[in-house]
């Protein structure tokens, strides 16, 4: 059997911020290819949990191995690609156009003294192409609408071809249908590239169908299990510590 | 010819202010973008204290500038990055206390004078042959050190966090950059002065983003308004004998105000 590293591994990881407990010996494996959610109350520590595998915080205890490697000694963050909850403030005359941010998910990978290289065009142009933007091209990201600059973002995080993408609440302030298509293009990418997603958001029920494991993450891991199966009301009641019924309902109309 | 350019001293201001005009501009954007624009006028301040001891122990003033605001800088990122205290606050400490010091230096030797005064307002008279030729050597390591980084600064301005998780060494490059600028900080103040420098540093960046056009093009403009103004400020400071900096700086904030006017929104 040909053995693969997970992405992500995570073992009894604690942390906490003024001695308020955020994540409480949490552990959680993801694999490759795996499509994922992360759920979970706000201030339940699902962003921390992401920042502490970006490398953006330390843990107080505990360990995280990214394919496979310690994250203290782990070099390749290019294999990630990471779109942080803020696209919508964004600042709106930060002189860019999407071409010129596409490019950013070139930078890391291109080191140094090197030139551009068609391939770094490829990539970039592969990205846009992917994400729909590329007739956006000359137009600056203050200009666009919250869906047109979301996928330039996505876009970014694709340009360095990662193996894994993570996504932060990507769709606070996107309208409907821009985000039926992206959803659609994350079921695409992740069927067609294999690419590992991890999202994180609050509107399970929409891609129920896509995803492979659902993890509800508040200080700790509650339940992994499969979507499919839904969520029971004393699930959903145990997650947020209140009365889940009307929610639970919302999900499944 | 023109009269202006049958003086030596002019030819030597010219080159300097050009070099200078672009540098300033170049890293300011930078600078800017970051919402660093205070740091110009701490870093400015802190070049004075070089000066101060230049004067004072007979050695080349703006070098010991630059030694200067490269030792203020670095403490301002190692306080700032690892003691978490408000950026804006260090920066008005440092601002005071430079200023403060190179008072004191200045006085204890009895040498405030007018080549202080120059110092502080920037004087084209004052551009030495050496001037120019150190000028030239510390701008070539800062305009390599950009030209090599600035694909990274960008990045960083936009998103210090994603240009960090992409692997980016952001602490590193922080670093830098405001290295890069208190070199160009402390060549500039033999033209536009201490007390100056930071209008030439952050308005055109500011008139330049009025425009709102994409990077590459933004920093085009920033630095086309930057040499414009320094050009214009020296010839108007040659003919009406105004003191440059001043000049230099009412041409840049001229242009800012129809910048701003031409692109009402």
């Amino acid at each position: 059997m040909h053995f693969e590293p997970a992405v992500f591994e995570v073992q009894g990881l604690d942390y906490s911020v003024n001695g308020q407990q955020i994540l409480d010996h949490l552990s959680m494996t993801v694999h490759k290819g795996e499509y994922c959610a992360i759920i979970g109350p706000n201030g339940g520590g699902k962003t921390t949990l992401i920042r502490l595998l970006l490398g953006l915080e330390q843990a107080d205890k505990g360990e995280i191995r990214l394919f496979g490697v310690d994250h203290k000694k782990f070099k390749a963050y290019d294999k990630i690609g990471y779109v942080p909850q803020r696209v919508m403030q964004i600042d709106t005359s930060f002189p860019a156009t999407v071409f010129e941010v596409v490019k950013m998910g070139r930078i890391a990978k291109r080191g140094l003294f090197s030139r551009e290289k068609p391939e770094d065009r490829a990539a970039v142009e592969d990205a846009m192409h992917k994400m729909d933007v590329q007739h956006l091209r000359e137009k600056r990201i203050g200009e666009l609408s919250g869906g047109q600059r979301q996928r330039v973002m996505i876009a970014r995080a694709l340009a360095s071809k990662p193996e894994v993408l993570i996504l932060d609440e990507p769709n606070t302030g996107v309208d409907q249908h821009s985000q039926q298509r992206f959803y659609a293009l994350l079921r695409e990418l992740n069927r067609e590239a294999r690419l590992t997603i991890i999202f994180i958001t609050h509107d399970v029920g929409v891609i129920a169908d896509d995803i492979g494991r659902l993890f509800t993450i508040n200080q700790t891991l509650l339940t992994c299990n499969n979507p499919k199966e839904a969520l029971s009301c004393s699930e959903m009641s145990k997650l947020y510590g209140i009365d889940a019924h009307s929610l639970h309902q919302h999900h499944h109309h | 010819m023109l009269e202006i350019l049958q003086y030596q001293f002019m030819i030597n201001a010219l080159i300097a202010g050009v070099v200078i005009a672009l540098l300033a501009s170049v890293s300011g954007s930078f600078i800017v973008l970051r919402r660093y624009s205070m740091m110009t006028e701490t870093l400015a301040h802190s070049a004075l204290v070089g000066v101060a001891v230049g004067l004072i122990s007979a050695t080349n003033p703006l070098w010991m500038a630059v030694i200067a605001a490269l030792i203020s800088a670095w403490t301002i990122e190692y306080l700032r990055s690892f003691y978490h205290l408000y950026s804006d606050a260090v920066l008005a400490i440092f601002l005071s206390g430079s200023l403060a010091l190179a008072v004191i230096i200045v006085s204890l030797a009895g040498a405030f004078n007018s080549s202080l005064f120059s110092y502080l307002f920037g004087s084209i008279l004052s551009v030495s042959r050496e001037d120019v030729i150190t000028i030239i050597i510390f701008g070539a390591i800062a305009f390599t050190l950009l030209a090599l980084f600035y694909k990274e600064f960008y990045f960083i301005a936009f998103d210090e966090e994603v240009a960090q998780t992409s692997g980016i060494q952001v602490k590193w490059l922080n670093f830098l950059l405001v290295s890069i600028a208190a070199v160009i900080i402390a060549l500039s103040i033999r033209i536009v002065g201490t007390l100056l420098i930071g209008a030439l540093m952050v308005i055109p960046t500011v008139a330049a983003l009025r425009y709102r056009q994409g990077f590459s093009r933004t920093i085009l403009l920033a630095g086309l308004f930057a040499v414009t103004s320094v050009l214009a400020g020296m010839v108007l400071s040659f003919y009406f004998s105004l003191p440059s900096g001043a000049t230099i700086v009412m041409c840049i904030l001229a242009i800012f105000v129809i910048s701003l006017l031409i692109n009402r929104r």
